[in-house]
């Protein structure tokens, strides 16, 4: 240990890691699958950590996020906390309930664990709870081992054409998920038995996964023959010791190639039970870009194809949101200034940085309207800097969900200001800053009305594993009321994508 | 001249209105119509694709230069008849089928009558038997297909076998585009030639039907 370094322990399963005193806590805490979803700004509580032993010193956002009866009792945002000593802390994400703090379900208790798997196009998540007091015991991430057969999903439908590739997709990825659920169950050393799993996905992840034929997905009209949720045991999906009887269950898909994942994103956010009368919204900005939006009991959902671009696929520096990634940059006295996870030199460039840097090259004028970049680079740190092309594939990708958004409000008849809230879920939505994408007119909705809903599928898995029917009512209830919605087929896509690819004016 | 300079102008804007005012005029003031299709739409549209290329316009550019021609051409049409103005070719394009997207398509057919060639559009989800009869009823030089899914570019080869089938391979030269679209797969499945942006397949087809 170098002069300089402090221990910094987490419960409740005494992981310890040793960084530099007074660097940022939260960059260390993001590799352990914490959540920040403000971004890390000190404009929420779901970062904030109970100090056990040692102290972190109040900052003015803890006083203003955190009541006084929680300050005193050690509660501090971990997104403002730079440890200058030891310090043990106890995570609010894996300790307290697994909601948000207003949602409300009819939690049962129940024995023994419970998993839940997030089976995404880029990174997959799964953690181990314990269902008698619904903590969080273990989070493991991963990426997602199809990516070798391509980024997107219409690569590894088209890569999955014989049956041998299409078992090599569902082996590659169940064999992935069967080594996180041993890591996880002797991480806890799990005692008892994992009694039940839910697992959710889009389409062509759920599709993989069981062994259905993709090729009702690789084309026109893109409709899948199998929506069913299925259900299977710990030992067919290759699972071990606890986990081999457990009661696992893919949740169903809701259409097209929205899927389970989206399934959870509306148990999470309680979008099925908005107010009679209030209109609500929601999008998942991961690979597949899907928008949700429910009025009068109607919930209507696409996917808009948006690419990866906001996971840093197809930008020349582009990088997912891990050390070394320039994730939040703003200008300070007329220049540039980035920040990097994990403090080091910066090494790619993330969604939400992405983000920022496009809003911030606009405000100082070096991008134009139209997304032209006369210079032909836009430096941000060091050797990182955004291209001409770079400003092109945002320009395509939020010009996708902007036009996806604009169709789907009009077909429920919905205009923004009957939007009582516009939830934003999945790892980029998370770290985005809701000013800058007004800025490049990724969205329109005004600050107070989008919520951040961090990883809103994987919390709808939780939430399935404490129903008494594993959430099978709940599931169809919503996927009853459910339209999708082909948006390449709305006549007025082409038009509208065109129109929003250009860059607001300022002012 | 002024007219003409004031047309190509408003094309490379995508001012439509002013397209409109501007072939209107100078229609009026005894242009030929034949030059102004060639020495200022034709131009403007080249330099705008020129501009695409290099990234200095992006597809909401192209799409408005593309409607101020298509407006301007609708008034200078009916006065092209009778004259000697000729097209440069025909061209039959389409998006393959169970492929929905057209965007790319459509950007390349702006770009092919911004050079000079009337173009059949056959739309998107089109399947190989309607790009043979297609074939058969037009007689075109060119026909050019487009697919942005790596699922359904594998249309593309099936199409080319059925133009031989009818024997009419040899009679029209086919180039091919879209995201998933190399040149390997082109030289692959024989066909004549693939360009990775809309400028460049419209040059491709010029050179193709042997003009520069």
């Amino acid at each position: 240990m170098s002069g300089g370094d402090i221990r910094v322990t987490l419960q409740p399963f005494g992981t310890v890691f040793h960084m530099p005193a007074g660097h940022s806590l939260a960059d260390h805490l993001i590799v352990h699958g914490v959540e920040f979803p403000c971004g890390g700004r000190g404009r929420c509580r779901g970062c904030r950590v109970r100090v056990l032993e040692g102290s972190l010193q109040e900052t003015p956002a803890d006083s203003a996020q955190l009541k006084s009866g929680e300050l005193r009792a050690g509660w501090r945002l971990a997104c403002q906390a730079r440890p200058e000593s030891d310090v043990t802390i106890e995570l609010r994400q894996w300790t307290a309930l697994i909601l948000a703090d207003d949602t409300e379900f009819p939690f049962i208790p129940g024995e023994g664990l419970g998993i839940a798997v997030d089976v995404g196009t880029t990174t997959l998540v799964a953690q181990i709870l314990d269902l008698s007091s619904a903590r969080i015991l273990g989070t493991e991430t991963a990426l997602n081992p199809q990516a070798r057969f391509g980024a997107d999903v219409m690569s590894r439908i088209g890569a999955s054409a014989d049956s041998a590739s299409a078992g090599r997709m569902r082996t590659v990825v169940r064999d992935a998920i069967a080594g996180m659920v041993t890591k996880l169950c002797s991480r806890v050393q799990a005692k008892s038995r994992v009694v039940r799993a839910s697992i959710v996905g889009n389409t062509a992840m759920h599709h993989f996964f069981l062994g259905f034929p993709l090729e009702p997905l690789a084309a026109y009209p893109f409709t899948p023959k199998h929506l069913e949720g299925v259900d299977l045991t710990g030992s067919e999906l290759g699972w071990t010791g606890p986990a081999a009887s457990a009661s696992a269950r893919f949740l169903p898909n809701l259409g097209g190639f929205v899927g389970s994942d989206i399934l959870g994103v509306i148990l999470a956010t309680g979008l099925h039970r908005a107010a009679a009368g209030t209109a609500a919204g929601g999008a998942d900005l991961g690979t597949n870009g899907e928008i949700i939006f429910t009025s009068r009991g109607a919930i209507t959902v696409a996917s808009t194809a948006a690419g990866p671009a906001f996971e840093g696929a197809r930008i020349s520096q582009g990088m997912r949101a891990a050390p070394g990634a320039i994730d939040r940059v703003v200008i300070e006295e007329g220049k540039m200034v980035a920040h990097v996870i994990g403090g080091m030199e910066a090494g790619g460039i993330c969604g939400s940085g992405l983000v920022d840097a496009v809003a911030c090259g606009l405000e100082a004028g070096l991008i134009e309207p139209s997304g032209l970049l006369p210079a032909g680079k836009l430096p941000v740190r060091g050797e990182v800097a955004l291209t001409r092309q770079d400003i092109r594939e945002v320009q395509l990708a939020k010009g996708a969900i902007a036009a996806g958004i604009v169709i789907l409000m009009r077909e429920m008849g919905i205009v923004e200001a009957d939007l009582a809230a516009f939830h934003l879920a999945g790892a980029f939505g998370n770290s985005l800053d809701i000013g800058n994408s007004r800025r490049i007119g990724l969205l329109s909705f005004p600050a107070d009305k989008v919520k951040p809903a961090g990883n809103a599928a994987l919390l709808g898995a939780k939430m399935t594993l404490f129903m008494p029917d594993g959430g099978r009512k709940a599931c169809e209830d919503i996927i009853s009321r459910v339209r999708h919605v082909s948006l390449e087929t709305s006549p007025d896509f082409q038009d509208l994508f065109a129109e929003k690819m250009a860059f607001p004016e300022g002012g | 001249m002024a007219d003409l300079e004031t047309l190509k102008k408003a094309v490379e804007a995508g001012k439509r209105k002013d397209a409109e005012a501007a072939a209107t005029a100078a229609l009026a003031a005894g242009v030929a119509p034949g030059d102004l299709v060639s020495k200022a739409l034709i131009p403007a549209m080249a330099s705008v694709g020129e501009k695409f290329q290099k990234g200095e316009a992006f597809v909401p550019e192209m799409l408005v230069s593309a409607k101020a021609m298509k407006a301007a051409m609708e008034i200078i049409r009916p006065k092209l008849v009778g004259t000697s103005y000729q097209p440069l070719g025909k061209i039959i394009i389409g998006t393959v089928r169970g492929d929905l997207h057209d965007i790319g398509k459509n950007l390349v057919k702006m770009m092919m009558e911004g050079a000079g060639f009337e173009v059949v559009d056959l739309g998107v989800n089109v399947e190989p038997e309607k790009f043979v009869e297609a074939v058969k009823q037009h007689s075109p030089q060119v026909l050019a297909m487009s697919a942005l899914l790596t699922t359904t570019m594998l249309s593309m080869p099936e199409t080319i076998k059925a133009l031989k089938g009818a024997g009419l391979r040899e009679k029209v030269k086919v180039i091919i585009g879209g995201a998933p679209i190399t040149d390997s797969f082109s030289k692959e499945i024989g066909a004549d030639g693939y360009k990775p942006d809309a400028f460049s397949a419209a040059t491709l087809a010029k050179e193709l039907v042997g003009k520069k």
